[in-house]
Formats: structure tokens, sequence, C-alpha cells
């Protein structure tokens, strides 16, 4: 029997080792690996040239579950995830599909509320449709920025239900099942109140723009 | 850079003082697909027949780079992204002078094509890094005290509800992002006669060219 593998796809622009989706999505795969599955991470920023896609498009075709691990970018996949995406999809499309994929897509936001990820979840199971992969279900994340691109045991209880919900979709996903809707709810547990997170958030700006020297024109208007 | 537009700025050219560029056009037809084509110049006209300069961007055809997702363009050069020497700077800078933009694609599973997606993703320095509520969500505050009205004019292969209503709640979902003051959306199939473009644009369309039209009185 060949082995059961998954692939990883990473949707941030940000360097390898520093974005949040990276952590997201490493988290989930290590669960997955612990359950038996060989696993692979490809980097969308890094899948653009042609040689380097068509690595991706066969990793994708060989393995049983593709997992995509992306920031919201303007309420929607991000540039390079929808250039991918379009690829996978013409090229599924295209050639007679080899075996059954699942498509499980885990999206990440900077604002509290995961519900901003919902649009992108919906593009993900168009997508998931039109490339002939099984959907295995989307999770939406908020306040992804706390995670800080560190990994999620190195984050903390700060984000335990962030790890639980990935821990049952895991489960899920290695018995070959959909991701539960329960793991959704413990995603969408606040990990702090939404005001807190807001003005922890603009003390961030604040104390980034001092270090920069540009304190005082933060709200400049350069275009105007 | 500036390709297919009639008009960009309010200047006399042989006489004639021609309109300020009020509506911004993004093409995000992909490489190869001139099923845009048609509709785009059913749009251009009528935007035009609001008496307003329109300027109209073939993405595909223009040097932009991704968003790296760094948000130096709110802390290192606020409101300006870092990358310079493409086109990312005049198209924003086009987009936040206008009175309305049109985002032209096919639409990709329920969403914007990937040209679009690069001009859209970096236009994130439009905004201000500091938050606001809107009806219990929090969204950016404004960078700008003027932004256009936001229209989003879909193109399908064939014909696909769920992605028709996915695209028109994008389209929303932006313009609460961008605080576009009016919205529209247009889904249209590719290859309907000039005729249907011209009659279901100029109904989806109606309130954004409405605004245009009231901006250029
Ligand atoms: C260009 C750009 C657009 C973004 N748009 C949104 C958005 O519409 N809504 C939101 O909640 N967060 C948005 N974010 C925030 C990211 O989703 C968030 O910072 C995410 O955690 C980044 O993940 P990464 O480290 O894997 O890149 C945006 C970030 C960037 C760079």
């Amino acid at each position: 029997m060949s082995a059961r593998r998954a692939v990883l796809l990473v949707g941030s622009a940000r360097p390898r080792g520093t974005g949040n989706s990276e952590a997201i999505g490493s988290y989930l795969l290590e669960r997955l690996a612990e359950g038996g599955m060989d696993t692979e991470v490809l980097h969308v920023s890094r899948t653009q040239r042609p040689e380097k896609e068509r690595q991706l498009l066969q990793a994708v075709d060989g393995a049983e579950l593709f997992v995509l691990s992306t920031p919201l970018y303007v309420d929607a996949l991000p540039y390079l995830v929808t250039r991918s995406a379009e690829r996978i999809a013409a090229h599924r499309t295209a050639t007679p599909v080899p075996s059954a994929v699942g498509f499980v897509a885990l999206v990440n936001c900077g604002f509290p509320e995961w519900e901003h990820t919902k649009t992108a979840l919906e593009i993900c199971r168009v997508f998931a449709r039109q490339s002939g992969f099984a959907w295995m279900g989307g999770l939406g994340y908020g306040a992804g920025e706390a995670i800080g691109g560190r990994s999620l045991e190195e984050v903390g209880g700060l984000i335990r239900s962030l790890r639980q919900g990935l821990d049952v979709a895991a489960e899920a996903l290695l018995a070959g099942r959909p991701v539960p809707e329960g793991a959704q709810a413990l995603l969408a547990r606040p990990m702090v109140p939404s005001r807190l997170y807001t003005v922890l958030g603009s003390i961030g700006w604040l104390r980034a723009a001092r270090r920069k020297g540009t304190l005082g024109k933060l709200g400049d208007r350069p275009l105007e | 850079m500036n390709k297919g537009s009639d008009v960009t700025h309010a200047t006399v050219d042989q006489g004639a003082v021609l309109p300020a560029t009020r509506a911004v056009v993004l093409n995000g037809a992909l490489r190869g697909d001139e099923t845009l084509a048609p509709i785009e110049s059913m749009l251009l006209e009528l935007l035009r027949e609001t008496g307003a300069g329109v300027r109209d961007f073939q993405l595909r055809d223009i040097p932009l780079a991704h968003c790296q997702g760094c948000f130096e363009c709110w802390l290192e050069t606020p409101g300006l992204c870092k990358v310079d020497g493409d086109a990312g700077r005049e198209i924003t800078g086009a987009l936040i002078g206008s009175d309305l933009m049109v985002l032209l694609t096919p639409v990709t599973f329920g969403g914007y094509s990937s040209e679009i997606k690069k001009a859209m993703d970096r236009s994130i320095c439009l905004v201000s890094p500091f938050f606001r509520r809107v009806g219990g969500e929090v969204h950016h505050k404004r960078r700008y005290r003027h932004y256009p009205a936001l229209a989003g004019v879909g193109v399908l292969r064939e014909p696909d509800e769920e992605q028709e209503r996915i695209f028109g709640t994008l389209v929303e979902r932006n313009a609460l992002n961008l605080a576009s003051p009016v919205t529209a959306v247009c889904v249209l199939p590719a290859g309907a006669p000039p005729t249907v473009v011209r009659e279901r644009l100029a109904a989806s369309l109606e309130p954004v060219l409405g605004h245009l039209a009231r901006r250029v009185a």
C-alpha cells in the first residue's frame, strides 16, 4: 500500500519561517504526521516559476490531502494563492486527475473576528469543486497577528483553543472525514476580547513606528 | 502604462478642456482571455456618458510586484508601498483620486482574478493601520478624507449562482474595508450580446453611475 501523503501550501508572501499561516499549517501537518502521514511543505512564494510550479502540481496530484494555510488579503485569498489556484484548476481540468485528493483550507486574518475569512473560505470551496478536489472543509481564524510567526506551542495558552480546533480537524482528516463543525467553534473563541486586541494592536503599531522614526507620520496622505 | 484610456487629467489639449479623471477601471483579464474586451468597451462608454474622465488599466500588461505582506506601507513609508519603480503607486494614486473604481474581472472561484488581486493587495496603503468598528466588526480607520465608490463587474463563463453570490459578497466586503460610499455589482455571462451587456451594466451600476454623474456635475 502506498504511503498516505499530505501536502501543505503556505499562502503567505512573508519569508519562510516568519508567517502566521505557516505556523498554523505546520501545526496541523505535524498532527497528520503523528497519525502516520508523509508530509511536505511548499511555499506559494517559491512555486511561481514554471519548474517549481510543476513540482507543486505533481505534489498535489500525488497527495491524499492538500492543505492550504493562508492569510486573508483584502477579504480574499492573496494574489500568489489566487494565481496558484488558477494554475492548479487549469491543470486539473486539462488532464485526467490521477486519484481522489482531499482539499482543506485554513485562513487566518488580522482582525479579531474569524468571520472576515468566510468569503475566502467560500472561494476555497469553489476552487475545490472546480479543480476536482474533495472538499474536506475550511477553518477561519481571527487575530492571526498575535501568533507573531512563532510555532503554536511557543505562543502558549493564549491560543489553546486554536490548537484544540486543529487537533479535532487532524483527527477527522486522518480518519478520512471532513473537518467537523466543532473545530470551527474552537477556532472562533477569541483569544482576548476584541477591544483589548485592538488596543494592543494599536500600541504595537505605535511602538513599531517609534522604532522606525515615523511616529508622527502614520496618518500621512502622500497621494492626496 | 495607461492603455486604452481617453483622458487622464484636466489639461488643455488642442484648445479643448478635457475632463478630470473621475473613474478608474482595473481590467483583470488573464493573458489569452479576450472575453472581457467587449464588456470593457461598453463599460467605458457608460462611464464617459456621465461626463467623467476615465482611466483604464490593463493589469496584465503592467509591471506590478505582488504585496510582500510587510506592512511597511503603514510603518516605514506611511501611505506608500515601499516598492517603487513599478505601477503600484500610480494605480493606488489613481484609485484614491477617483470617485469610482471599477474592478472588471473574470469571476474566479467566486472572487477576483489574480491580476485584480495583485492590484488590490497593494491597496492597503490607502487605509490607516488603526481600527474602527463597523456593525460589531473591526475594520481599519480611513487614511484619506475621500474614497471612491466601488463597482465589481464579473464575467462568468457558465452560469453559477454560488459564484455570483460570493462575488457580490466580496465586493460588499471590500467596500466596507475601503470605506467606499456607494457600491454596485454586476455579473455578466461571457459572450453576451452587446445590447444585453449595456442594459445589464446600466441597470446594475446605476447607483455608482449616479454617484459619478453627481460628482462630475
Ligand atoms: C495586503 C494585506 C491585506 C490584508 N487584508 C486583511 C483583511 O482584509 N482582513 C483581515 O482581517 N486581515 C487582513 N490582513 C492581515 C493578515 O491576514 C494577517 O496579518 C495574517 O495573520 C498574516 O499572515 P502571514 O503571517 O501568514 O502572512 C491583510 C494583510 C495584508 C498584508
